[in-house]
């Protein structure tokens, strides 16, 4: 094969050589323009990831058990975002987020029932769920007592998810005497 | 002597350098002010008398347009007054609403036109399939317009957070836990935890710039609202009128 | 080949030109079916058509604006979700099918399935009828089953915009809507849970509503190529399959409404990874 001068081409014959100077070029170009494009775009994407947060606080003292008598207590919904419950022999912090979209529930103290306003999810003390659209139950978070002022303390970024299964009566369900371990729920 | 004043201004060189041709009250005038302006050529010179009827097209794609730009008229000027900070955004809008002068005319115009095109585009839609037009050769363009259909209910959704108040946030954090929800992507949808997603670096931790809806999330929702996705759109909108000129017009235009 | 011939036959090429005529072919030129007397020009018949359109539209939001004023509630607070929390009116219909689906499918699948289905209906409808003007007759499938879709998208905004009250709970026009309703006492079962009511084991039951979910589709997929041998024949597999597929999720919504609220059933297909 000759090339536009005359001269044989010292490349290019078909089969014989299977890559030719330009075809090499032309992959080193665009290949290098394509990992270059991947690289910018690996780096736009980790520009847009945040590296500090600046977040409310998750952990909370609460005071002594014996501020806290049977049943639901709501008053550290509008604080800390959970509610404890009091039984005859333990205590445990329910987050008051639900988990079908992160609304948050309101405790009715007649139905004894947890509502959500978004989709009308109901849950009940144990945070098993009642009815509405509501895939698993209410978080548990983390509840311990100072050794030292024997204070309660809960951490709210600590959560108990187990995972529900459906038995008769209740769509969304577990079994609440396993639920009762470190460290999410005390004796009192 | 009012004539002649006006022959004189329409003859100088300004004048002629700015308008290409006298006023377009003859055949030839039309044609070229439809040539020579860039806005105007968006049209074709003539069309057919039965396009002119309003029983065709009911102007639902114009409005939509329309309402494009009196959103980012009266946005620009909302934008005067408002620091996307969640300390001060509340307080900002209730100035914008008693204190600046026609400030809540603009809030009410932005918010209820924001309304008005999201159902005149689903209606515009909802006509030209009605009438068939996205038949070949326009395939394309209906596809065009399905993406500046769901661009636009994301500028609505973005801008919902805005305001900072209740039905903002919550809003968004509902809007924003389905995206937590997303297969594969989010820490709480099918095949997320699987996948290694976590509260803090799944799609909806992206999204919001956090994990809680909170003052990154106003941050980035306002410059996707205010610059991201406008520019987004006005793309898709150049590109979805260039495609009614070139893939010709269905029926009677 | 006669064609060539013809062209070659009168209009012979001329070597001393720069320019020939390269071809004859049959076929309508630009100007058929459209007679030019028919046409105006768009200034000023179309521009004044738009000006006015604007101007009206415009007027009507500034009247709009007198006596509506954009809505502002208490500022943001992560305490207490209003209640009932509802979304802007046109996310109203998602927000509703929330209820009735798990998010991943409601809020992010659904949604992004339809987009993508609506995209693929130009390469999906091969009908080359009823272009650029109302047609019904002439594609009654296209129609029917956009409408479908269509008055399912409004039907769901507008449960979601005047029959839901507190706490997402149904309520009628004439209820008071400040009180709020007892939680049903009716329980939802998943399907399995239900079958194993009726007697079956754990696995079977299981094993039932996968058979019933896979049946659902194949119905779909089976049930046309039967009923219509021409249209599938038309449509070839490919868009056949597209067809159906998309078909059987457009009827999905309706499908577990009438589970849900006839049969008080939450899922009907549990699987390790999800729940529909």
């Amino acid at each position: 094969m000759k090339d536009m001068r005359g001269f044989e081409a010292d490349s290019g014959k078909a089969g014989d050589e299977p890559v030719t100077r330009r075809d090499f070029f032309t992959l080193v170009g665009w290949g290098g323009f394509l990992a270059a494009m991947g690289g910018v775009g690996l780096g736009s994407f980790k520009f847009y990831v945040p590296t500090v947060l600046y977040e409310p606080p998750t952990t909370f003292k609460i005071g002594p058990p014996k501020d806290y008598g049977l049943g639901v207590d709501v008053r550290w919904k509008a604080i800390g975002q959970f509610w404890v419950v009091r039984e005859e022999k333990g205590m445990y912090a329910l987050v008051s987020i639900c988990r079908h979209l992160g609304c948050t529930p309101n405790w009715f103290p007649d139905q004894e029932r947890f509502r959500c306003p978004c989709h009308g999810s109901i849950y009940d003390t144990n945070g098993n769920v009642r009815g509405g659209p509501a895939p698993r139950t209410l978080w548990r978070a983390a509840i311990s007592i100072d050794p030292v002022d024997g204070q309660i303390v809960v951490n709210t970024s600590v959560r108990q998810d187990p995972d529900p299964k459906s038995i008769e009566g209740i769509a969304v369900y577990v079994e609440p005497e396993g639920r009762k371990v470190e460290p999410f729920y005390i004796s009192v | 002597m009012i004539d002649r004043l006006a022959k004189f201004v329409r003859d100088t060189q300004i004048w002629q350098s700015v308008f290409r041709h006298g006023y377009p009250d003859n055949d030839r005038n039309q044609s070229l002010i439809m040539f020579s302006s860039v806005l105007l050529h968006l049209h074709p010179v003539k069309i057919r008398r039965s396009a002119l009827r309003f029983r065709y097209t009911m102007c639902l794609g114009g409005l939509s347009a329309f309402m494009f730009l009196l959103l980012t008229f009266t946005g620009i000027f909302l934008m005067f007054y408002y620091v996307p900070d969640t300390r001060q955004a509340f307080q900002n809008i209730k100035d914008i609403t008693s204190n600046v002068f026609m400030g809540g005319l603009m809030r009410d115009l932005h918010k209820w036109s924001a309304e008005a095109m999201v159902f005149l585009v689903w209606m515009h839609m909802f006509r030209v399939f009605m009438t068939g037009s996205y038949k070949a050769p326009r395939e394309f363009n209906w596809g065009i317009g399905v993406i500046l259909l769901t661009l636009t209910l994301l500028l609505s959704w973005t801008g919902y957070l805005l305001p900072w108040d209740q039905l903002a946030l919550w809003a968004i954090t509902v809007g924003t836990k389905m995206a937590e929800a997303t297969p594969f992507f989010g820490y709480a949808g099918p095949w997320g935890q699987q996948l290694g997603m976590r509260v803090d670096n799944d799609i909806r931790f992206l999204l919001i710039g956090g994990t809680v809806v909170g003052q990154s999330a106003l941050l980035r929702f306002y410059v996707l609202h205010c610059v991201a996705l406008p520019v987004l759109i006005t793309l898709g909108m150049v590109v979805h009128f260039w495609r009614i000129r070139k893939d010709g017009f269905s029926g009677p235009l | 080949m006669s064609e060539r011939n013809t062209t070659e036959n009168i209009y012979p090429r001329n070597p001393k030109k720069s320019y020939a005529l390269m071809e004859l072919v049959k076929g309508q030129g630009f100007q058929t079916k459209k007679q030019p007397e028919d046409t105006v020009f768009v200034w000023p018949h179309l521009l004044y058509i738009e000006l006015i359109a604007a101007l009206v539209f415009l007027a009507g939001l500034l009247w709009v604006c007198t006596f509506k004023h954009a809505p502002l509630e208490d500022m943001a607070s992560a305490d207490t979700t209003p209640n009932p929390m509802k979304a802007p009116w046109y996310f109203l219909g998602l927000q509703e099918l929330l209820v009735f689906f798990d998010p991943w499918l409601a809020g992010m699948v659904l949604p992004s399935l339809i987009v993508v289905g609506m995209i693929a209906i130009p390469y999906l409808d091969i009908n080359p009828k009823g272009v650029g003007y109302w047609a019904w007759k002439e594609r009654p499938f296209a129609i029917w089953t956009f409408q479908f879709g269509w008055v399912q998208w409004w039907v769901f905004i507008i449960i979601g915009v005047f029959f839901r009250g507190l706490d997402w709970a149904w309520y009628w026009p004439w209820d008071d809507w400040h009180q709020h309703k007892p939680s049903s006492g009716a329980t939802l079962n998943d399907m399995n849970v239900i079958l194993e009511g009726w007697g079956m084991s754990v696995s079977a039951a299981n094993m039932s509503t996968y058979i019933m979910t896979i049946g659902y589709f194949a119905v779909f997929m089976v049930l046309p190529a039967i009923l219509w041998r021409k249209f599938s024949r038309n449509l070839g597999f490919a868009r056949y399959v597209t067809v159906w597929g998309l078909m059987a999720l457009l009827w999905i919504s309706p499908v577990k409404v009438f589970l849900r609220l006839g049969f008080n059933i939450k899922y009907f297909l549990v699987t390790p990874w999800f729940k529909v």
